[in-house]
């Protein structure tokens, strides 16, 4: 196959242009981050369409996923997911913001396969869940952990420390 | 190192024509050779484990002590160094490896993490200090310590072993069973 | 706490290993053509075994030798960092970024404070750049070292003296770091805007012997193993890496750069002084452990090439930003930032989110191994066991940065 990076060079005020052009209304706020990284917000629904597209797309396909985020913002929660295009050897950072009593977004491990480990990571530390993911487990705590530790109101319990 | 160990005049070849006898305790013996044979477990779990491995190798040569047998199962072992942080997912998983050794068995809790917790001693899934989960009998403080360091730990192991004694302590006074009037209530509790 | 004698419940990973021969052989693949039944067996490759370098629990489901399914679990050294994060300083944090991933411990640093230096608009110094990518790549050779030296120790334990003899050399290069930032390991020495310490006197005399030593080391490392014919044939296409693969799971580093793909975070997102330096980007065609390996060998060469341009270009200067000189609090201003740094085992990055405060917000590492570890099941499935043990040596994983 011959995967090169950087087949397909663009400035990136022209890849910003062109994410705007082809994603209107469902990419929102579209800002570069210097060098080579457009920062970008998504909302939950359209999470998955944008991704596929994002993807599948021939000029600038972002292929690979680097990893995905969970944040705790207090009011919201966030799922960040950083992924790269080898066309034009830029990174992409989604945003998508989740309700606070309902954190809950389609997985897209189907589209990036690589989302696997990401999402049952930020599963088991900040507690999104993601809908539609094969095996949604803890992966770094024990089974039986009671909370999800990177949240900003999570209590250290004395359950999870048997061994005090 | 133990007076009694410095006090022993090693039998030269010369000396094998006179009559040589030395008369001594099977303590003094076993702990002896017990002290100079010590096969350690590799219960590496983090960043100390390395340290550890570079103590085994050519510049650190931990095999001057006799301890260069390390054995990566418990079955084998005496002496098992934890080098690395301990955390509530490992803890039972330790606990089993340390009731899997056979005795007399040693441990030695190599760096900051494995003392009390380390640099991470807050953290919701750390446990401060190995001695929570088995008992320990040498702590070796840093973060890692160097081989240097590790190697004094082995030698005040060494001196701990010598007072091992072989022939255990006498069991606790017997407690004959109740007489024989008391019923089945007891007999169920015997 | 328990009882030692009682056989312990399956917990969630071995459930699901049953679980996955129920299906398989209620879907009836659970005889070959002859009609002979499969006879599944699901082994604990536990948290402590020698060939797993570090905690990590490989649940094997064995067919006789041949491995069906592999699921790993990880979390036994999970020392909560990310949380951490949130309770210390920009400052004190460095230490405990050391930590990540202990065998290239200055290359974590340098990906960390890479990224507060982006969000707090700092540049380095000059003179301290060019610091920072000596004692990186010094770092990347100690680092192969341990990691090819473990690989080959895997295939016969300690058979093969490759191990003595690189650890040997190993302590040279650590003897230089001793006497730069006075640690063997974890070195606490980057700083935002430059490096803790200046070269001591006579260093650029000692890292020129060694970069006049090494080669002929490596050559000696190479004539041990590369001609071969047990190696060989234990290594030679086994455990293939396909480009999908990695275009899949997002591997990078050796693991990438051995399927063909000229994919080095120095050359395609230039950090630091490297688009000044000339140096290769080491790539193979086949993707199997032999090329890992040799992926790793030739990069060792190129990181003493880059030394030695350095140590020529080295400029003279401060080492610190004069106005980043204790007392060491940095306040970063609202935003989030990541920076990919190429660590010897692939592309190691933190994402950091700051809310103005003296504390991270958010801290989200991107760590090579965990991403590589995802392949695992697939890559390790269909082969021996022994295979796998070499497959599994063969990427190259530090669990410090799996489970931080």
């Amino acid at each position: 196959m011959g995967l090169v990076v950087g087949s397909n060079p663009m400035s990136m005020d022209a890849l910003a242009a062109l994410l705007v052009e082809r994603f209107a209304g469902d990419l929102d706020d579209v800002r570069i981050q210097e060098p080579d990284t457009i920062v970008a917000r998504c909302a939950r629904e359209k999470l998955k369409d944008v991704a596929a597209r994002l993807k599948a797309d021939p000029e600038v396909g972002y292929e690979t996923l680097n990893f995905v985020a969970g944040v705790d913002h207090g009011t919201s929660f966030e799922s960040i997911y950083h992924v790269y295009s080898w066309k034009t050897n830029t990174w992409v950072e989604l945003h998508v913001e989740l309700p606070r009593a309902e954190p809950e977004v389609d997985t897209v491990c189907d589209i990036w396969p690589a989302a696997d480990w990401h999402e049952r990571e930020s599963w088991d530390m900040v507690g999104i869940k993601y809908l539609g993911h094969p095996d949604l487990r803890r992966i770094l705590l024990k089974d039986d952990f009671i909370g999800h530790p990177l949240r900003k109101d999570y209590v250290d319990l004395a359950e999870n420390h048997p061994h005090v | 190192m133990s007076e009694r160990i410095k006090a022993v005049r090693y039998p030269k070849l010369e000396h094998f024509s006179e009559p040589n006898v030395i008369t001594t305790t099977a303590d003094f013996v076993f702990s002896w050779a017990r002290s100079h044979s010590v096969f350690p477990f590799t219960y590496g779990l983090a960043c100390c484990a390395i340290e550890m491995l570079s103590s085994g190798f050519a510049r650190f040569d931990v095999a001057r002590y006799g301890m260069e047998v390390f054995r990566p199962t418990p079955r084998q072992c005496d002496l098992m160094i934890v080098a690395g942080t301990l955390n509530e997912k490992m803890a039972p998983v330790l606990k089993r490896l340390y009731d899997q050794m056979s005795e007399p068995k040693w441990v030695i809790s190599m760096g900051a993490c494995a003392t009390s917790g380390g640099p991470f001693y807050d953290g919701y899934n750390v446990v401060n200090g190995v001695d929570k989960v088995v008992p320990v009998d040498v702590y070796i403080p840093g973060c890692p310590p160097r081989p240097e360091a590790l190697f004094q730990g082995l030698l005040e192991l060494q001196g701990k072993i010598q007072q091992h004694k072989f022939v255990p302590e006498k069991p606790a006074a017997f407690e004959p069973a109740p007489a024989a009037g008391a019923g089945p209530a007891t007999a169920d509790e015997a | 706490m328990y009882d030692q004698f009682e056989t312990p419940e399956p917990d969630e990973a071995v459930k699901l290993a049953l679980r996955r021969i129920e299906e398989s052989t209620a879907h009836g693949e659970g005889s070959d053509a002859a009609g002979l039944e499969f006879n599944e067996v699901v082994v604990n490759m536990g948290p402590q075994h020698p060939s797993t370098h570090g905690v990590l629990r490989l649940v094997v489901t064995l067919d006789g030798e041949l491995v069906k399914d592999v699921i790993p679990v990880i979390g036994y050294l999970h020392r909560c960092k990310e949380k951490l994060a949130e309770r210390r300083t920009y400052f004190q944090y460095i230490p405990i970024v050391d930590r990540t991933e202990y065998l290239a411990s200055i290359n974590c640093e340098w990906g960390y404070v890479m990224t507060v230096e982006k969000l707090a608009g700092i540049r380095p110094t000059r003179r301290a750049e060019f610091i920072r990518v000596i004692t990186g790549e010094l770092m990347r050779i100690a680092s192969h070292l341990v990691a090819v030296g473990t690989f080959t120790a895997d295939l016969s334990p300690l058979g093969t003296a490759m191990v003595f003899y690189m650890f040997r050399d190993r302590e040279q290069i650590l003897d230089l770091m001793e006497e730069l930032t006075g640690a063997r390991m974890m070195f606490n020495y980057y700083r935002f805007g430059g490096v803790r310490y200046d070269l001591p006197d006579g260093w650029v005399e000692k890292c020129r012997e060694f970069l006049e030593m090494f080669p002929a080391k490596i050559k000696e490392y190479e004539a041990l193993v590369d001609t071969n014919a047990v190696f060989l044939q234990r290594c030679q296409g086994k455990g293939v890496i396909t480009q999908q693969d990695v275009v899949d799971y997002g591997i990078t580093g050796p693991n990438a750069r051995a399927s063909g793909i000229e994919l080095d975070l120095r050359r395609s997102r230039p950090y630091s002084v490297y688009p000044e330096l000339d140096f290769e980007v080491c790539v193979e065609q086949h993707g199997d452990i032999f090329d890992r390996y040799r992926v790793r060998m030739d990069e060792m060469r190129e990181s003493l090439k880059i030394i030695e341009q350095c140590l020529d270009m080295l400029p003279k200067g401060p080492v610190q930003l004069g106005s980043l000189r204790a007392p060491y609090v940095i306040t970063p201003p609202p935003g989030s930032a990541y920076v990919g740094q190429e660590n010897p085992r692939g592309e190691y990055g933190t994402y950091i989110e700051s809310d103005g405060s003296r504390y991270p917000y958010r801290l989200k590492y991107r760590d090579p191994c965990f991403c590589n570890l995802q392949l695992f099941p697939k890559l390790l499935s269909g082969n021996k066991i022994a295979d796998a043990v070499a497959i599994s040596g063969s990427i190259d994983l530090v669990l410090g940065g799996i489970d931080r």
